[in-house]
Order: structure tokens, then C-alpha cells, then sequence
């Protein structure tokens, strides 16, 4: 019989490689990362539609304890982020710890053993003494759901499946959903396609997104001097961190942002219907804002139209929109994002007691602090309920997380104990939690993916991210019921590494 | 029974038609005489701009909607009048009345109606739109149409206005039933908006072009000869199932909207001579006074596929 893993990690994306990462860097060493792709990377590996890029400064979408100086713009497109995600892999020497091609079908706590076991879709299980849920919230791609959806005979795309073989030349395109990839893809697809009809159901808050290069000199400064990139990422960090005045609560600062948003749309589009149809009517905030200076001027091409009538159905030659016209194109791309689930969990999960997560979640998740559950020991989440950010970086999220986690866990195993969050401190956080978003603007009226249809919100943090880093500074053991690890010999399974 | 707004976007979603369902080149057409072709141009032109106004309306309805719900049934309703002015134009195309791709333009009244609607309509109240856009579907769902079901043998007509005219019933339903919902409101909410609506000169300014649009119809109408009987039973049935409940008469601008019909219909009521000689005075409107032509009103089209 081997032993369990100390950790097992399910998902290779940012936050998976973090937190190996992080954990090697506590010298534990028996870790696995399980990753249904063939490569590292998670969103950003799937991602890679024309225009892919993060609307978040490259300096705060990046690590602290992995900084590259090397940026080449402020906001970085896909293809840089790919690879210095690479990079660390390999920097950090994690290529051996990763298992490509896992599918993991579910994940239970063996109380006898005081581990979890993990299976997989065609490989054998492994236990584990203790598991990152780093599967990520954008994980799984979402169609919307529109009648003859399957009829459809022409080519379809969705954004983070792109399809690279597939000739836009002198096509007509449709493109379905304006969120944040929307916009970023429309602008590439007009310089290419003969038209382009872009539908939009909601229109978003957006903001000018400026891009500078990055100069030769400053990258040289930052490697020299590692203290000066520091110091611009927290420049960047505390500058969001202000917007979050008007983003995340609904403030006289958020007129602000909206006023900049309006002024951004009148210098760009002059045609009055055309603006107030891309005008949103919900408070800045509510739906995440968008980042584009190329949207609003790929609409207004010849070769591309705005199409704001609802879609009645898709046809076998295009879409059939209400006003009685159907739109005949060859190829649909899908922008509409992905299916971040907010009442179910990624894979099956049972904890203590045969209790099952899908279950409790059912009405919402619910977690202590965003990273773990009660009843389900030395389980932590990466980007679990309520910790999505509306102003900042996902990584300065990931990160405080990332830390913590790696705390608990390097402390129960130096004690040989397993660490389960208590009920009551689980509950009493989340009444907290529930009573603050009532003030902030994702709960201000409009519907989001953030909010589930009864609008409950099991996504977003309420607060600073300077809150959420500070809430999770330090693992109040107190928080937790402790128990001694008393593995089971008995059990006859492999761990794969 | 409540009314069940969810139930209807279900509906209307069940109910949706393109035009490309229809066989524009199936026999037929043959069946509009040469006087009947000179005299349904202009009418099939006016009856168009008007869905196209409605169409207009509606978005600005779905912007005011208080629920989620009535928004998006706005939303359906917006994009199916112009589904109804798109189908009408293609009916025009089929009977040869536009030259080449010639969009007809719209008379000097719709015109002043558009230039308004462009300008104001996202401002003003649903209270207002609300009672106002009911009488123009009335108007037209129990006049106009009912006049060319009656008159025209073309079965391809027959098939698109029976189409219209199932969109049109589900639209009076939900007209009527905000209407009643406006009405619950409590008096002196009402009272206020009301009083805030008149004193805001963009109503006056609506008022003023609404009037003669109402008599430039009604002379169109006579024109083709139909029985402007029909204009008005139909202008009666606004007050008539508006009263089936009480809460609509709670609405002044209901009370208004149904006490105007009442006058319209009346031809010995003096109001006449104000309104023709408003029908008069719009038909020397100066046109570079009106604003150019918003795009909204120039995504019409007659071609099923695009």
C-alpha cells in the first residue's frame, strides 16, 4: 500500500500552479496536480479566441512571488499570460507533479482513512490528505439556451473553444453575447469578415481601456531592481482599490464611473439610436464593466451592424431575429461566457456523514470565508463562494487564498490532524456576508451571472480586496474543530504522482 | 384571475413568425385592381409608418417597465411592430408598389410624430405611453386591418394580417392589463405624475402632433373609402374594455386618452375644427424644422433574409 498524497490539487490553471507553487515552497513535497486538459494554463489555455486579452493591468494579473518584468503592454493578450504561466511551471519545477488528461468524476471523504479519495474518469482513484478545489469558476464553456440551437448547419464557435483552423476571410459572421470577450472579439472579426452582426441582449458599462506599450528601459529597471515592479503593482493594486468606491457599492462615485462610461460612449459613437442602444440601464457595477476602446468603433464599420432585436430562434441558416428577419451567416461565435455554477459544484463532492456539497449548495454555496466548508476537513477552495472581485484582480484574490490554504494545510500536517471549519463560524460569516452585498451594486436590480435566479449572490466578495486579503491573512485555528489523522491500513489504493 | 405576465412572454415567445415562413411570390397578387392599387399605396404607407411609431413607443415602454418581466415582453413587442411594418412593406413590394428598393417616406404627420417620439418619448412616463400607444393599436387593429382582411382577396395578405392580428390581440391584452396595473397606484402617486407629465411641454408638443395625426388618419381612411364607423367602434372599444374594471378610470390620462376618443368621434364636437386646422397648418410644416430622420426609423425592410 503507498501512501496518500499530502495534497492533491484539481485544476492546473492559475490558481492550481499557485498553489504548488506555494506549497513547495513549504517543502511539502508529496503534491499532484490533476488536470483534465493535455496542458497547463485552465482559462487561459482555453481561451485564445482573436483578441483574448485581460482587462486587468498585467502587473496585478501576475503573482507576487512570481513577478515578470517583462510585460510588453499594460494589459497583456492571451498568448503573454499562456506564457508566463509556462514559465513558472517550469521555473517552479512543477511539470512532474502534473497528471494531464484527469477528469476527475468525484471526490469523497473516507472517514476511516481520514482521506479523501478522488476518481477519475478512466484512471485508477487516489487519496489524498488533503485537496485544492483550483478547478476555477470559468472552467466549463455555456451556450445560451435558444430555441434550434442544434439546427444551426453552418459553422459554430464558442469563444473559449476557438476553433483556429476556421478561415474568417470574407465571411458573414454573427456573434452572439457582448460581454467582456465580446467586445474583445468583434474588433478582430471586422477586419477580416465581410460582415459581422453582433446581437446583443444587455448592453454593458464600458470604459476606455488604454494600452501602452511597455518601454525597454522599464523592464530593465524592474529586473534590476525587483522593489520598483513591486512597487508599481502596488500603485496599481491601491488605484483599484479606489475604484472599488464606486464599483463595488452603489455611491455618488458610481454616477462617476457611469459619467466616464457615457463620456466614452458619446466621443465614440455620434448616431444617437446607436447609443442609447448601447447604453446600459443598471448601475455601473451590477454586470462586470467592460474594458474596450476598439468595440464601440468595430460596430460603427461598414462590414459590421448591431443587432439588438430579440432572437426568436436559430434557423438552419442563421438567426431568426423577432422583427420577422433571418439573419443568414456561415459561422456563430458564441461570446456568452461560461456556466459559473452558483448552486452546484464542480464535480461531485461528499463530505463527513455521506453529506453531499451539491446538496447543501443547492440553494447557494456557502463557504467559510470563501475557502472552506464545514464538514468537509482539509478541503479548500480556490475562487469559491463569494470571493469574485469587482474592481481588482482575480489574482490578488487567488493569492490571499493561495497563502492560507497553504498554511492550514502545512499546519495539520506537521500535527498529523485534520482541520474542519466550524459550523456556527461558517454561518455566522455568511449571514455577515449576505447582509453586505445588500448594499453593493451587484445587488442593485439588475441580473447577472453573479446572482443566482433567485437572486442570491454566491459570488462576489462585498468589500476591498484589501478586506479579502486581510480576512485571510492568518488561519484563526479557532475557526476550525482539530482531529488526529489515523490512516487506515487496511485500504489498498495508489496514489499517482 | 391575476393576469400572468409570465405566462404571456412564454406565449409570445411560442407564438414568434419570420418572414421568411411566408411565400411572398404565391399567387394572388393578381387580385388588387388598378383602383384598388392606387388607392392602397398610401394607406399601406401610412399603416406602416404607424407600426414603425408604435415600434418606437414600445421601446421606450421597456424602458420604463417595473418589472423584469414587462420588460422584456416590451422588448418582443417593440421588435414585432416592426416584424408587422417590415411584413407590410414586403406586401407593398409584392404588389409592385415600390420602385425598385424605395422605401416610402412617411406624411408630414408621422413624420412630426417620429421627430417627437425621437426627442421625448424616453422621458416621458409610462402612464402616458402606456395609455396612448393602446389607442393607436386599437385604432389599428379594428380599423385599418380589419379593413384590408375585409377588403383584400390576396391569400397572402390574408395569411399576414391574420399573423398581425394574433400579435396584436396578445399586445391589447398586456396593454390593457398595465393600464389596470397603472391604476392601483396610489392616488396622490397618481396625481403627481400626472400633473408632472402636463407640466412638461414635451406633452403639449406630443399632444399637438397626436391630434392631427388622429384626423389625418381618419381622413386617409375615408379616402379609401372604408366607413369611418369602423375607425370609430373601434376608438369606443379603448374606453369600452379600458372601464371593464375600475382602476383604469382612476388614471387621468386614461380619462383623457377615452374622453379625446369620444371627441374624435364626434363629428359635430367643435374640437373638429381645431384638429383639421391643425391636419391644415402640419400640412405646411416647414421641413427644415424637423430633425433628419433617426436610424430607428430606417431599419425597415422588406426582404425576408438578410
Amino acid at each position: 500500500m503507498s501512501e496518500p498524497l499530502s495534497v492533491a490539487i484539481i485544476g492546473g490553471g492559475f490558481a492550481g500552479i499557485g498553489a504548488a507553487i506555494r506549497l513547495k515552497q513549504k517543502r511539502i513535497d508529496c503534491i499532484a496536480i490533476f488536470e483534465r486538459g493535455r496542458e497547463p494554463g485552465g482559462t487561459w489555455r482555453d481561451n485564445t479566441y482573436p483578441g483574448a486579452a485581460c482587462d486587468i493591468p498585467s502587473r496585478l494579473y501576475s503573482y507576487s512571488f512570481a513577478p515578470n518584468p517583462d510585460w510588453s503592454h499594460t494589459y497583456s493578450g492571451s498568448a503573454e499570460i499562456l506564457q508566463y504561466i509556462e514559465r513558472m511551471v517550469d521555473d517552479f519545477g512543477l511539470r512532474p507533479l502534473f497528471n494531464f488528461g484527469h477528469n476527475v468524476s468525484g471526490v469523497r471523504w473516507d472517514e476511516n482513512a481520514s482521506v479523501w479519495e478522488i476518481s477519475f474518469d478512466g484512471h485508477p482513484p487516489v487519496r489524498a490528505r488533503a485537496v485544492v478545489m483550483a478547478s476555477g469558476p470559468l472552467a466549463n464553456v455555456s451556450f445560451p439556451s435558444i430555441r434550434g440551437l442544434d439546427t444551426y448547419e453552418g459553422h459554430k464557435i464558442h469563444s473559449a473553444r476557438w476553433d483556429h483552423d476556421y478561415d474568417f476571410t470574407d465571411k458573414k459572421v454573427a456573434v452572439v453575447g457582448t460581454g467582456a470577450s465580446g467586445v474583445q472579439i468583434v474588433p478582430e472579426l471586422v477586419k477580416v469578415a465581410r460582415s459581422v452582426k453582433v446581437y446583443q441582449r444587455t448592453p454593458g458599462w464600458a470604459l476606455p481601456r488604454t494600452n501602452f506599450a511597455t518601454r525597454q528601459a522599464t523592464k530593465d529597471v524592474y529586473r534590476r531592481f525587483p522593489a520598483t515592479q513591486s512597487l508599481a503593482r502596488n500603485a496599481w493594486f491601491w488605484g483599484h482599490e479606489s475604484v472599488a468606491l464606486g464599483v463595488v457599492w452603489n455611491s455618488p462615485l458610481t454616477r462617476v464611473v457611469e459619467a466616464v462610461g457615457k463620456l466614452h460612449l458619446r466621443r465614440q459613437v455620434k448616431d444617437p439610436w446607436l447609443r442609447r442602444q448601447l447604453t446600459p440601464d443598471f448601475r455601473a457595477g451590477c454586470k462586470r464593466l467592460l474594458m474596450t476602446s476598439d468595440f464601440y468603433p468595430a460596430l460603427q464599420k461598414d462590414n459590421c451592424t448591431l443587432v439588438t432585436w430579440p432572437i426568436a430562434r436559430i434557423s438552419p441558416k442563421g438567426i431568426r431575429t423577432v422583427e420577422g428577419i433571418e439573419h443568414q451567416a456561415d459561422v456563430i461565435v458564441f461570446a456568452t461566457g461560461f456556466d459559473v455554477s452558483k448552486t452546484g459544484t464542480p464535480v461531485p463532492i461528499s463530505g463527513r456523514d455521506g453529506r453531499i456539497l451539491a446538496d447543501e449548495w443547492s440553494t447557494g454555496a456557502r463557504a467559510y470565508k470563501s475557502i472552506a466548508v464545514s464538514g468537509y476537513p482539509n478541503m479548500y477552495f480556490t475562487f469559491g463562494p463569494n470571493s469574485g472581485p469587482g474592481h481588482s484582480s482575480a489574482l490578488v484574490y487567488m493569492e490571499a487564498q493561495i497563502d492560507y490554504l497553504v498554511d492550514a494545510i502545512s499546519y495539520a500536517l506537521a500535527r498529523n490532524s485534520i482541520l474542519d471549519v466550524r459550523e456556527d463560524r461558517q454561518r455566522e460569516y455568511n449571514v455577515d456576508l449576505q447582509r453586505r452585498l445588500q448594499k453593493t451594486t451587484w445587488n442593485s436590480g439588475c441580473s447577472s451571472w453573479y446572482l443566482t435566479e433567485d437572486g442570491f449572490n454566491a459570488t462576489m466578495f462585498p468589500g476591498f480586496a484589501s478586506q479579502y486579503v486581510g480576512q485571510l491573512k492568518s488561519v484563526d485555528y479557532d475557526d476550525y474543530t482539530t482531529s488526529e489523522y489515523r490512516p487506515a491500513e487496511q485500504i489498498e489504493l495508489t496514489a499517482t504522482v | 384571475m391575476a393576469f400572468d405576465f409570465d405566462e404571456m412572454l412564454v406565449k409570445i415567445k411560442d407564438k414568434q413568425w419570420a418572414l421568411a415562413d411566408i411565400d411572398w411570390d404565391a399567387p394572388g397578387s393578381e387580385t388588387i385592381g388598378p383602383e384598388l392599387w392606387t388607392k392602397l399605396k398610401p394607406f399601406m404607407s401610412d399603416l406602416m409608418w404607424i407600426e414603425n411609431v408604435g415600434a418606437r413607443g414600445f421601446a421606450a415602454m421597456a424602458q420604463k417597465a417595473p418589472t423584469d418581466t414587462l420588460k422584456e415582453i416590451y422588448t418582443y413587442f417593440h421588435a414585432e411592430e416592426q416584424k408587422h411594418a417590415n411584413a407590410e412593406l414586403a406586401l407593398m413590394r409584392r404588389w409592385g408598389m415600390l420602385d425598385g428598393d424605395e422605401i416610402p417616406q412617411p406624411n408630414v404627420n408621422v413624420k412630426l410624430v417620429i421627430d417627437w417620439l425621437d426627442k421625448y418619448s424616453d422621458q416621458t412616463s409610462l402612464a402616458v405611453l402606456g395609455t396612448v400607444i393602446p389607442m393607436l393599436e386599437v385604432a389599428l387593429d379594428g380599423a385599418l386591418v380589419k379593413f384590408i382582411v375585409d377588403e383584400i382577396d390576396d391569400p397572402v395578405c390574408q395569411e399576414v394580417f391574420k399573423r398581425i392580428n394574433s400579435d396584436e390581440s396578445r399586445h391589447l391584452a398586456v396593454d390593457f392589463q398595465v393600464i389596470e396595473l397603472l391604476g392601483h397606484a396610489k392616488m396622490r402617486k397618481i396625481i403627481v405624475e400626472t400633473v408632472g407629465a402636463w407640466m412638461n411641454p414635451s406633452l403639449i408638443i406630443g399632444t399637438l402632433r397626436y391630434i392631427p395625426l388622429l384626423n389625418k388618419m381618419r381622413d386617409n381612411i375615408v379616402a379609401m373609402g372604408v366607413d369611418e364607423e369602423r375607425l370609430y367602434t373601434a376608438m369606443r372599444r379603448f374606453k369600452k374594455v379600458g372601464e371593464r374594471s375600475e382602476y383604469p378610470k382612476r388614471l387621468p390620462m386614461f380619462r383623457f386618452i377615452s374622453w379625446h376618443s369620444g371627441v374624435v368621434i364626434n363629428r359635430a364636437h367643435p374640437y373638429h375644427k381645431f384638429a383639421d386646422a391643425l391636419v391644415r397648418v402640419t400640412a405646411r410644416y416647414p421641413k427644415r424644422l424637423l430633425r433628419p430622420q433617426p436610424t430607428w426609423s430606417k431599419e425597415l425592410t422588406y426582404e425576408p433574409v438578410a
